[in-house]
């Protein structure tokens, strides 16, 4: 049985980091969080651009994915900043409360100045700072961790090395009762058959292609090519010639295990196992919908090398080649390019990923966490109005 | 009068109201190493954003154009253009675009293997450029060589009609003295489209302009389909666009500035704006604007990070933070406030920091104009 030590929180979920975060509503507050961040040495900016004159769709995808975030296992507590009279500060707070997070909010309005609401925040999250540092960690077995899994900048090799074997970790994981989701519908166009025939039922397989028949959609009816973005240069420079083959090596990564559950942006798995959640190819915004649905942990394989992370996840980066490695070893901390030039197995690279998952659920800090990638930024569906 | 600043002269024409070396990322994914940079170089300022790679079509042109703008921008001394190298929006393609009149050079983090090396080559590219910003010395320069954004952000009935020919007479003076102005067409302003018409030239522009009159079509992409929104003005919302017009002045308007769009002639420019003021700052930034006059009852909570804002309010009640109000009307002569408020915009424009610069409240941030994929 696999066990790591983590922090359990009163919704009984456990984290594999206890951050206290600040994070915005509008983008307008962006520079506010930061600043208070600064005051209060510890403390994770979370800061986006989103929440400001957004039609519902995009409004409630934003709402989903900050309330994700501050509910997330791996947040010990969250400081909200909102202004104005229908900022959704006070209501997310309250729903995350109920389930017991240890949230806060302030809105900046009329009746306080600038500085007494930052010195407020300053009190608050000094407090939080405080309390997080007498929290003891406890035993947990490895069935309580999600994993998100993602790929940014992929080569050719992606579907060949770090792709297969995290899909190996994947279904050992899954094995052994935890949950893995597979991402970015994009890079599940022109292979999306293989997927829907692992559903569990037809209901699973029937969301799953409509979801990819969606994105589709989205892309001609504003008159473009899905394909134009995908593969990006950089994929096309490492080998990838069209987006069918970046997607039968993305889809990779999820192994061979029966596909669960079909989950929105930003939403949690009702299901243990293999899930997909639909979300963009842009990297990084699908690494923040995989934490807001509570991955504590993401593998993301690259292949011409990514430095970005996550502010409240640790993510893992798979590099794909030697070469890789060899020139930009600070942003790696597996290399599956050993299956080329060390006589490495795909299940053996599966192996160390695992071992690497469980070293990094115990508190092994990843090479974006070290450098302080810690990228934000939500999905949108709609321009501003 | 004659109204004159002090400004840093640029090679094609236009002056700077500021000198700063901008450190810009092409895509989020090198937003780090850009923050970093910027934050070891005294007069260095991050362009920081969340978009640049899997973007299609116009959504991908804006990001490049306004990436390109805010580097053409005149209070940008140099540019130094930082990519992660596999991203959609490389940096070769913005530095084809980019402006040939300044310093402005690109650098990758997989070309420079890894982040450490770019931040050590990034720091060291720009500390030279921001030693030549610090010997550059103001000269005085005349209005032909100002671009000056104006944005309105909240104001109700009463404080148009307060503030709204102040503003109105500015402008005109403004132009009167051959500077650009760039005016923030707002959803509020849409009933007004067709009077706006009347005071242009162009065929196109004035087309614009009445397309604009009858509701900005906004497009949605959470369902596949676009949305086309018929939009009937209420008689309160007229009422408002009518009062806020008065606030545009009386003069000819040039153009309606496209995504990006740097205008180039003299005189009154229009730019579309959503009620988001970290996108319409930037926008603005990106369009040359080298400073905006934001009018607020409420007083905004950041400004852009390439640009002073200098924040007007018609009226200073409680509803105000005065830590980041410039300044409040004193009386309601449209000469003398009109004045006042050049003198306080060439004061700015000269050097003296408004109060979201000294509170250092600056941001950037660019819309998308389709979904990501």
């Amino acid at each position: 049985m696999k066990t790591f030590k983590g922090y359990r929180r009163a919704n009984g979920s456990i984290g594999v980091r206890n951050h206290i975060i600040v994070i915005n509503t509008v983008g307008e507050l962006a520079g506010l969080t930061k600043k208070l961040a600064n005051l209060v040495p510890g403390v994770i900016p979370v800061v986006h651009q989103a929440g400001q004159s957004q039609y519902p769709e995009d409004s409630a995808q934003t709402i989903k994915t900050l309330a994700g975030t501050a509910g997330h296992a791996n947040v010990s507590a969250a400081l909200f900043l909102g202004m104005g009279s229908n900022d959704p500060a006070d209501e997310i707070v309250e729903t995350l409360k109920k389930d017991g997070h240890h949230v806060h909010s302030i809105l900046f309005d009329k009746d306080k100045s600038i500085i007494e609401c930052l010195d407020e925040g300053r009190t608050w999250l000094e407090n939080a700072l405080e309390q997080s540092k007498k929290q003891k960690t406890e035993k947990a077995d490895v069935s309580e961790l999600i994993i998100g899994l993602e790929c940014g900048g992929s080569d050719a090799w992606s579907g060949i090395t770090a792709n297969p074997s995290i899909g190996v970790f994947s279904d050992s994981i899954v094995a052994d009762g935890g949950t893995s989701i597979l991402a970015e519908t994009t890079e599940a166009v022109g292979a999306e058959h293989i997927l829907a025939n692992r559903a569990v039922n037809s209901e699973v397989a029937d969301r799953f292609l409509e979801i990819v028949r969606r994105y589709e959609q989205r892309a001609k009816a504003v008159g473009e090519n899905i394909k134009a973005a995908n593969p990006s240069p950089g994929n096309k420079t490492g080998g990838l010639t069209t987006l069918e083959e970046k997607s039968l090596g993305c889809i990779k990564k999820g192994g061979n295990s029966t596909l669960m559950e079909v989950i929105d942006y930003a939403y949690s798995p009702t299901k243990k196992g293999f899930v997909f959640m639909d979300t963009p190819g842009y990297d990084v915004e699908s690494v923040v919908g995989l934490v807001a649905g509570g991955a504590q942990i993401v593998l993301f394989s690259t292949g011409k090398g990514s430095p970005t992370g996550s502010p409240i996840a640790p993510v893992i980066k798979i590099g794909t080649n030697p070469k890789l490695y060899k020139n930009m070893p600070e942003h790696i901390d597996v290399n599956a390019g050993k299956i080329i030039d060390q006589n490495y197995t795909i299940d053996q690279i599966g192996e160390e990923i695992y071992s690497k998952v469980m070293q990094v659920a115990n508190g092994e800090v990843t090479a974006s966490e070290k450098y302080n990638n810690q990228e934000f930024s939500i999905w949108r569906l709609a321009e501003t109005q | 009068m004659n109204y004159s600043f002090e400004g840093f002269k640029r090679e094609d024409g236009t002056a700077g109201t500021r000198n700063y070396v901008a450190i810009v990322s092409s895509v989020i994914c090198s937003s780090a190493v850009v923050r970093e940079i910027s934050e070891k170089v005294s007069g260095a300022i991050p362009i920081v954003h969340a978009n640049g790679c899997a973007q299609l079509g116009n959504d991908f042109t804006l990001t490049r154009n306004m990436l390109v703008g805010v580097s053409s921008n005149p209070n940008i001394h140099s540019a130094l253009l930082v990519g992660l190298g596999c991203e959609t929006n490389q940096v070769s393609g913005l530095l084809k675009h980019a402006p040939k009149t300044k310093p402005i050079k690109g650098i990758g983090i997989q070309q420079l293997a890894g982040g450490t090396n770019t931040i050590q080559k990034g720091i060291s590219i720009a500390e030279t450029w921001a030693k030549e910003a610090t010997e550059q010395e103001r000269t005085i320069l005349s209005l032909s060589s100002l671009t000056v954004g104006i944005l309105n952000v909240d104001a109700d009935e009463d404080s148009l009609e307060k503030i709204g020919p102040i503003i109105g007479s500015v402008i005109d003076r403004l132009i009167e003295n051959n500077a650009k102005v760039i005016m923030g067409l707002s959803k509020t302003l849409e009933p007004a489209g067709h009077l706006l018409s009347e005071r242009m030239i162009d065929a196109t522009e004035k087309e614009k302009a009445i397309r604009f009159s009858m509701g900005l079509q906004r497009m949605r992409w959470g369902n596949p389909a676009l949305v086309d929104e018929d939009t009937e003005f209420t008689e309160e919302e007229t009422k408002l666009a009518m009062l806020e017009l008065k606030m545009t002045g009386t003069s000819t308007i040039n153009s309606v500035l496209d995504y990006g769009e740097i205008p180039k002639e003299n005189g009154l420019h229009m730019i579309n704006v959503s009620s988001n003021v970290v996108e319409s700052l930037s926008k603005m930034a990106s369009s040359g604007c080298n400073i905006v006059l934001i009018v607020s009852n409420r007083g905004v909570l950041t400004g852009s990070i390439a640009l002073p804002c200098l924040t007007i309010t018609p009226k200073n009640e409680m509803s105000s933070y005065n830590e980041l109000i410039d300044y409040t009307l004193k009386g309601s002569n449209i000469q003398e406030e009109s004045e006042r408020i050049i003198e306080e915009l060439l004061k700015v424009c000269s050097g003296k920091q408004t109060q979201l610069e000294m509170l250092e409240l600056g941001e950037f941030s660019i819309p998308h104009l389709g979904t990501t994929y």
